[in-house]
């Protein structure tokens, strides 16, 4: 019942069409999003503060005003919106990179890894920066793990790396326990706690840049890889024997998949289930060609985390961790998918 | 009336000599019962060390305290007070604000009572019993509770008159602040914010905390009263809540007022062009949660939200009342560090503490 | 052309095939033949690269293009996409296929007479249909060699009729060397130049069809009596190998 499925000229229009109306709700994501939060700001003063930026327009809306919509609300929704992009391209990648549509970086241990890392580096320096390469690092690390641990004649079954990925992540974990009991209770370990539980909450513009370079970096790799993951997705001898670079295209995808794993996990902490379950919605709309399903992906990725950032900032007075949000709404989408793939086999979306 | 207090000391003694044992009952209902008076307490709720010194008058009966009362200790005015408290082990729990305890080093100290809090999850509980230790369990929030833990401390300590004293001096004070504030309206209680972490999250102190208790009962408004205890939350709920008095917590040693001012998204914020953004004081104990000294923390905080019209004498104020409580005497100098004039100089209307 | 010297491989601690020699000349197409099991796939895994072999050599002159027995998918792509992929050769690493490459998948679409396959989705495609993608996918790489694995178990008669056609047709018009596993005499006698016996681990028997498609080394190859006839039809006459299961007793019912 795909739409994909569509063979004529009308599919090229609804591509079209698709790109259009995805891009649409990103803008429009975005304006609406600056217009909610637990401070009121009517939208018409949202309009006026945003067009106060490019035409000189009479003040028609308090200083308080425009600092909430662009100094607390806009780089915190630009955070939600690449956090979002970057982890469903991650999550494309690695389904087709390991031909399965279960996987994401929660389950191949990129996560847990980025998570050790940036602890770490919270432990040791103040350097934003090297909270996002030690988070590479260690994010890197994790799944080189995994992936050696589930080979099995050179091709991952995915029970082994479901398994890997749990092993190694417990792994991790640990190490994160470690590193919470050296810290030093008064300084270190609230930080490093409070980052670990995920969350958008202390957004600024050097954040955008810090998570937007890794994350677009990393979403062009996959993007320019598209037709090479296609052929990986083929499995390991076809994509050898039809002249593929197995291995190599592999880890290029593998790098770029930690590295906005990494950036996601620095700005917000380990937010799962949407690698997991984004790509899927974006394979029903444009089918398994990777051409379109990486940038669906992340504009649907991008509305998604933004509208469940909203529900973690604006809906109670308190700060809902945001992994807790897209695990109530992943996990049991996860579970469908699930069934649904061992009733009908994986051959089709 | 001499002849009934003599023989009223002469039966009270005489029962002593016969019935040495202690039965308490803690605030959560069970029943401890001790061979006489405690000889080695443990306490890890972090107010109950300096309370439990305040209250026996010496750190002897205390072998064991949370890492974070003895940081309230040392450099503080307590520990001029009572110098040995900083020799007393503190490692008996997990980091920071962990009250998950170390029973073996706990059971090192061979107490015969362990203080713990009775209001969390029971896993920092079972540990404590199974390791056949005597725990009394105590809670936070209400007034009274806090009243029950000087009750128990003071029976199982032989010091059960201190521990009235003590409490009817809360009562007396109390008393004193509600006539003050009783009449002041709805409209002019400033609205007053709490953090209880600031550097490293945004958390603040709700309906359900004891800091909510003492800013109503100063003529203050709770703006996150509608939350629970101590709730995590963003900055535009502070923007939204506008908060004319913003109190920083004692825990955090770096936070200072200048952070609040020095944050441009809070620019806007009542507090912050007003000034009054203060640091909680710290005397024998840190004054935002519970401690023995919370009727100082209560006249203090009724003159900091009503400069205009609430006005006691702080330094007396300190100067007696310690007095009563440790038997020392206090300097100037005393009274501006435990008052934080060190970080709450340039607050508004906080002249009024230095000119005393 | 490929060149084959001394192959062996091993699983484990068993030798699935010891001392495997042939050498295959440009153009020619030759047919692996064997009962299962007895290495037919493993043998051409090696030629193709994809399993190491033991000891010995596995030479091949031109771009390989593989045909895997198999022929599942993961994810439902549209069999143009599947086509495309065979050009992956010739795609650089983070570039996608141009107008070149699908234009030559277009047209061995047309050449496999399947052109109109070409917006449709794979996994609904039949068997047979799914074979032929496959072919395309292979030949879009320009290959010089063409490996194919039991192109035809699965197939139904009709299917196996068009895959034989197509193969036969391609072969020659492109001057491929074609090299196929088969357990189906016939479809080596109608393709194979060249043909190899895998009778067990240490014996092999290769040479030109005539010579290997005999009644003797058949029945010896198969346990089954083969028996080779003359036919005759509208007008056309060939020689065909009938293995002789109709000779065989029926399974008894009342079986113990």
């Amino acid at each position: 019942m795909s739409i994909a499925n569509k063979t004529t000229a009308p599919a090229r229009l609804w591509r079209f069409g698709l790109w259009g109306i995805l891009v649409v709700l990103l803008g429009l994501s975005i304006l609406v999003s600056l217009g909610i939060g637990r401070f009121g700001v009517p939208i018409d003063h949202v309009f006026a503060i945003l067009l106060g930026n490019v035409f000189p327009i009479e003040l028609t809306w308090k200083p308080v005003e425009e600092r909430v919509v662009e100094l607390i609300r806009m780089p915190r929704i630009l955070i939600a919106a690449l956090a979002g992009a970057g982890l469903a391209v991650a999550g494309s990648a690695l389904q087709g990179v390991f031909r399965n549509p279960l996987v994401g970086p929660q389950i191949i241990g990129v996560s847990s890894g980025a998570a050790f890392g940036g602890a770490f580096a919270i432990l040791v320096s103040e350097s934003q920066v090297l909270l996002i390469g030690a988070a590479f690092g260690f994010g890197m690390l994790a799944m080189l793990v995994v992936y050696t641990i589930s080979r099995q004649q050179g091709r991952a079954s995915i029970l082994m790396l479901v398994l890997a990925g749990i092993v190694t992540s417990a792994f991790f974990s640990a190490l994160v326990s470690i590193t919470k009991f050296v810290a030093d209770p008064d300084d270190k370990l609230p930080a490093i706690v409070f980052w670990l539980m995920g969350s958008f909450a202390s957004s600024s513009y050097e954040k955008v840049l810090l998570i937007g370079i890794p994350v677009m970096l990393g979403s062009l790799v996959v993007y320019l890889m598209r037709f090479q993951i296609n052929v990986l997705s083929l499995g390991d001898e076809e994509a050898q024997s039809l002249g593929l670079k197995v291995e190599r295209t592999r880890w290029i995808v593998l790098v770029a998949v930690a590295l906005i794993s990494a950036a996601v996990v620095s700005a917000a902490g380990i937010v799962g289930w949407v690698g997991l379950v984004i790509p899927h919605f974006a394979r029903m709309l444009t089918g398994p060609d990777h051409k379109a399903l990486i940038p669906a992906a992340a504009l649907i990725g991008a509305i998604y985390l933004i509208h469940v950032d909203n529900v973690a900032r604006a809906s109670i007075a308190a700060e809902i961790p945001v992994g807790i949000i897209t695990a109530l709404l992943g996990a049991p989408v996860f579970a469908y998918l699930l069934r649904r793939a061992a009733n009908k086999g994986w051959s089709s979306e | 009336m001499r002849l009934l207090a003599l023989l009223a000391t002469f039966f009270v003694t005489a029962n002593s000599a016969f019935a040495d044992a202690i039965t308490i009952t803690d605030q959560r209902g069970r029943k401890i019962t001790l061979d006489g008076d405690v000889k080695r307490v443990v306490t890890i709720p972090i107010p109950a060390a300096s309370m439990f010194i305040a209250v026996d008058g010496s750190t002897d009966r205390l072998v064991g305290m949370h890492q974070l009362s003895k940081t309230a200790i040392k450099g503080r005015i307590l520990e001029r007070f009572y110098p040995d408290a900083l020799t007393i082990p503190s490692n008996i729990t997990g980091k920071g604000f962990s009250f998950v305890p170390n029973v073996e080093e706990l059971l090192v100290l061979e107490p015969d009572l362990v203080f713990q809090w009775g209001h969390l999850n029971d896993d920092i509980i079972e540990p404590l019993v199974n390791a056949g230790l005597e725990v009394a369990l105590i809670r936070i929030g209400k007034e009274e509770f806090t009243r029950k833990w000087l009750t128990m401390m003071g029976a199982m300590t032989g010091k059960a008159d201190k521990a009235q004293a003590m409490i009817d001096w809360r009562d007396d004070v109390m008393a004193e602040v509600r006539a003050a504030t009783a009449d002041i309206a709805e409209d002019d209680r400033p609205r007053t914010l709490y953090f209880m972490n600031y550097l490293s999250k945004l958390r603040v102190a709700g309906g359900k905390s004891y800091n909510n208790f003492y800013i109503d009962l100063a003529g203050g408004k709770n703006v996150a009263a509608e939350l629970g205890m101590f709730v995590d939350v963003g900055v535009e709920q502070i923007i939204a809540w506008d908060p004319e008095v913003i109190l920083l917590n004692g825990f955090e040693a770096k936070l200072s007022p200048q952070d609040v001012y020095d944050n441009e998204l809070l620019a806007d914020l009542s507090a912050v062009k007003n000034r009054r953004v203060y640091k909680m004081p710290l005397g024998g104990y840190r004054w935002d949660p519970p401690n023995q000294e919370s009727p100082l923390t209560w006249l203090w905080l009724s003159m900091i939200l009503h400069p205009d019209k609430i006005d006691w004498d702080m330094a007396e104020r300190i100067s007696r009342n310690y007095q009563f409580i440790y038997g020392q005497d206090v300097t100037d100098d005393d009274v501006a560090n435990i008052l934080r004039v060190d970080m709450n100089a340039d607050a508004a209307n906080y002249d009024i503490f230095g000119a005393n | 052309m490929i060149r084959v010297e001394k192959a062996a491989f091993r699983y484990r601690d068993d030798w699935v095939f010891r001392n495997v020699g042939f050498e295959l000349a440009k153009g020619q197409t030759a047919a692996i033949l064997g009962p299962n099991g007895r290495g037919k796939t493993t043998l051409l895994k090696s030629i193709v690269g994809l399993l190491p072999l033991a000891t010995g050599t596995a030479e091949t002159y031109g771009r390989i293009g593989y045909v895997a027995q198999k022929n599942d998918l993961a994810f439902s792509y549209r069999v143009l996409d599947i086509v495309v992929m065979g050009r992956a050769a010739h795609v650089g690493m983070f570039r996608t296929p141009g107008l070149k490459d699908y234009r030559i998948a277009r047209e061995t679409l047309e050449r496999l007479g399947i052109s109109g396959f070409a917006e449709r989705i794979y996994t609904q495609l039949s068997g047979g249909e799914r074979q032929l993608v496959m072919i395309a996918r292979a030949l879009a790489s320009e290959c010089e060699i063409l490996i194919l694995d039991e192109p035809t178990s699965a197939l139904d008669f009709s299917n196996q009729a068009l895959i034989l056609e197509v193969l036969g047709r391609i072969s020659k018009a492109d001057g491929l060397t074609v090299l196929m596993t088969t357990h189906v005499p016939q479809h080596a006698q109608q393709l194979a130049d060249m043909v190899l016996l895998m009778k067990g681990a240490e014996d092999q028997d290769w040479g030109f069809a005539a010579d290997m498609l005999t009644e003797e080394k058949l029945e010896a190859l198969y346990g089954v009596p083969v028996k080779s006839f003359e036919v005759e039809h509208q007008g056309k006459t060939a020689s065909t190998l009938v293995p002789l299961f109709v000779l065989r007793p029926r399974p008894s019912p009342n079986l113990p």
